[in-house]
């Protein structure tokens, strides 16, 4: 059974000036991730990674094409609908943490139970997921006193806290150094074995070889890896 | 979302942002201090003229018009039958009627006064009371006691505010309290007057004792029991069966025009000299209040158009963390949401802040306007009135000044695209 299923997904810019044509950033996407697949998405800075992530993330519904995530069709789906999609089907992590520096490690990690109808036992959820990334004794730390590593595993627990089925992440690794990259590598890993769904975009090897498939997102389209590519993002 | 949820994303984005929206609280606070001191100042004022001119919005009193045909002709007239119906008008529960001295009276006084010597000869302007009127301000039976004994009288109390502060400072005379006074008797001479002339043949002597002080006495004399006019006046042959006035009360405030417009019709006038001037008074205060309110107003008004330009900063600055809060579940309402929440707290703490500095700038006035003005009959403890209702309204207005303030922008921020607010270097 499929987890994202897209078919002939188009995405446009408006012209970055009068006169110049609209900007085609995915030109007809066709993908198919299967439920517990560790999918990555390489490809190159400004090749629309990001946007097929947010279209993914039903965070971006102006485009063209059939998409459906977890069952259901994005198209179709309200505003509140979509933020309930998110809120307990997916997590998302991003390159740059997107923590909320006024609050504390555990008070970001449990932001999805501010909204919707919370997450069920939600604090002993965010405490359970601030472990499992190795940072328990972080919990009342703000984000300004933590590494970027550790910021970013406290971006993958509040992601983790309401048990999404689809983990959505872009450039997860892009703002670490090798050592903490290999251990966010290490933890998506664990959750694919976990039989977590995992699309992860990233023009790092070293997270596309973590991945059991991976896919090359260029001129629009999305294709099967290439060797001579792989070489040339590294 | 819930409340509490609500409450605490708020409050921790309120501490984060304090510098800002410490600017517009501020605001907020100036414009709802200067509200609620301009309206406790009103209040204050209003209670100082109700002071001066206490006047009843269920009272009437009814007089012979000046200039009444009937009147010229003798025709007109207040007598007991003209009560009666006056009584019977719709809207009436109670009718007075107040009968005046119509013989000369004097006293004279030599003798000690509470420690001082004086030499004081007065005439007296007497008005007859129906000792239901005077109530409980007689603090010994307002009863007629019969003739050669001495008759009670109640004085007004704002005499007893000007001898205090004018006349007693100006002779060096003790200043004295209403409990000084009541007992205190003073001799009379019936029929006898210092106008030459006027003195009656058969004058006769006796006293008067001071039963107490009321807002029902006459401003312009003292007041007996109308008994006791109704027998002077006999005894010395004036007129002891037509009244000079009736003071009606309403059964509700709504009632008096209906009974005014009754009163008009049986011939008669209502005496609005005390009552208007009053009112004019009152409505003069409550205009200068409404001007130095609508002053606050529009401090508040530049108030919420800062607090809209602190939000919108807010907004811009946050957009990502908006994209964030939307990509974790929130929805436009949500985003909405918290801003509100963060410009009500915002709100609620200028208003607190306001009432504060309102109440402590009152309280400084009132210091300054006790060392620094001199004593003046009617001079308030307080020129300020605090009611509960000038704090309800004045967090309200700082509460509505706020959330209007933050309205756009929080639209602006539940309009965000979160998949732009996301990529928002």
């Amino acid at each position: 059974m499929n987890a994202i299923l897209l078919r002939g997904v188009k995405k446009r810019y408006p012209p970055r000036e009068p006169g110049l044509a609209p900007q085609e950033l995915l030109s007809g996407v066709d993908l198919e991730v299967k439920r517990g697949e560790f999918m990555a998405v390489e490809g190159q800075s400004g090749s629309g990674k990001s946007t097929l992530l947010h279209l993914l993330g039903g965070l971006d519904r102006e485009f063209e094409g059939e998409a459906q995530v977890l069952g259901c069709d994005l198209r179709a789906l309200s505003d509140a609908e979509l933020a309930a999609l998110r809120h307990t089907q997916i997590g998302f992590i991003f390159q740059s943490f997107n923590l909320l520096p006024a609050l504390t490690a555990l008070e970001n990690v449990l932001l999805p139970d501010y909204f919707g109808s919370g997450v069920p036992d939600a604090e002993r959820r965010a405490m359970e997921a601030l472990d499992r990334v190795g940072l328990a004794d972080k919990a009342k730390a703000k984000p300004a006193a933590l590494s970027g590593g550790e910021r970013q595993r406290v971006a993958i627990a509040r992601a983790l806290v309401a048990r999404p089925p689809l983990l959505l992440a872009d450039e997860p690794t892009g703002n670490l150094d090798a050592r903490t990259g290999e251990g966010v590598i290490a933890l998506f890993k664990e959750l694919h074995a976990d039989g977590m769904t995992l699309l992860i975009v990233t023009h790092e090897a070293r997270v596309s070889h973590a991945a059991t498939r991976v896919l090359i997102l260029r001129e629009g389209r999305l294709g099967p890896e290439d060797a001579q590519h792989s070489m040339e993002t590294l | 979302m819930r409340t509490g949820k609500l409450v605490r994303l708020a409050r921790g984005n309120v501490v984060r942002e304090l510098p800002a929206l410490a600017v517009s609280a501020g605001g907020v606070a100036l414009g709802i201090g200067c509200l609620v001191f301009f309206l406790a100042l009103g209040a204050g004022l209003k209670r100082v003229v109700n002071d001066v001119f206490p006047v009843s919005t269920r009272e009437v009193e009814v007089v012979v018009p000046s200039l009444a045909i009937g009147n010229i002709l003798g025709e007109q007239k207040l007598d007991e039958t003209i009560v009666e119906k006056l009584r019977k008008i719709r809207g009436v529960s109670a009718a007075y009627p107040k009968m005046q001295l119509r013989i000369p009276a004097v006293t004279r006084y030599n003798g000690l006064f509470f420690g001082r010597e004086i030499h004081m000869g007065l005439e007296i302007v007497g008005v007859g009371l129906m000792p239901e009127l005077v109530g409980t301000d007689a603090h010994a039976p307002f009863e007629d006691a019969g003739e050669g004994k001495p008759v009670p009288v109640v004085v007004n109390r704002r005499l007893l505010e000007l001898y205090n502060k004018v006349f007693a400072p100006q002779r060096g005379l003790p200043t004295l309290t209403d409990t000084m006074l009541i007992g205190f008797q003073i001799p009379v001479e019936l029929g006898r007057s210092y106008v030459a002339g006027k003195t009656l043949p058969n004058a006769t002597e006796g006293s008067l004792l001071l039963v107490g002080f009321s807002d029902r006495a006459t401003l312009a004399g003292v007041s007996l029991p109308l008994a006791a006019v109704r027998r002077i006046n006999a005894r010395f042959g004036a007129d002891a069966e037509t009244y000079s006035s009736v003071l009606l009360r309403a059964q509700s405030a709504d009632d008096v025009s209906n009974i005014a417009a009754a009163v008009k019709r049986m011939g008669l006038e209502i005496d609005e000299t005390e009552r208007s001037r009053a009112l004019q008074i009152g409505a003069a205060v409550e205009l200068v209040t409404l001007a130095l309110s609508l002053l606050a107003a529009l401090i508040t008004g530049l108030a919420a158009i800062n607090t809209m330009q602190a939000f919108y900063a807010s907004v811009r600055e946050r957009t990502r963390e908006i994209g964030v809060l939307r990509a974790v579940g929130a929805t436009r309402g949500d985003v909405a949401a918290i801003v509100l929440a963060e410009a009500a707290v915002t709100g609620l703490a200028g208003g607190v802040v306001g009432v504060v500095l309102a109440r402590i700038a009152a309280v400084l006035l009132d210091r300054l306007a006790r060392t620094g003005l001199p004593d003046f009959p009617f001079k308030p403890e307080s020129f300020f009135h605090f009611r509960v209702t000038h704090i309800a309204v004045g967090v309200a207005v700082a509460l509505a000044a706020a959330l209007l303030g933050a309205f756009l922008p929080a639209r602006a921020a539940a309009r965000l695209d979160p998949a732009k607010a996301l990529t928002e270097s």
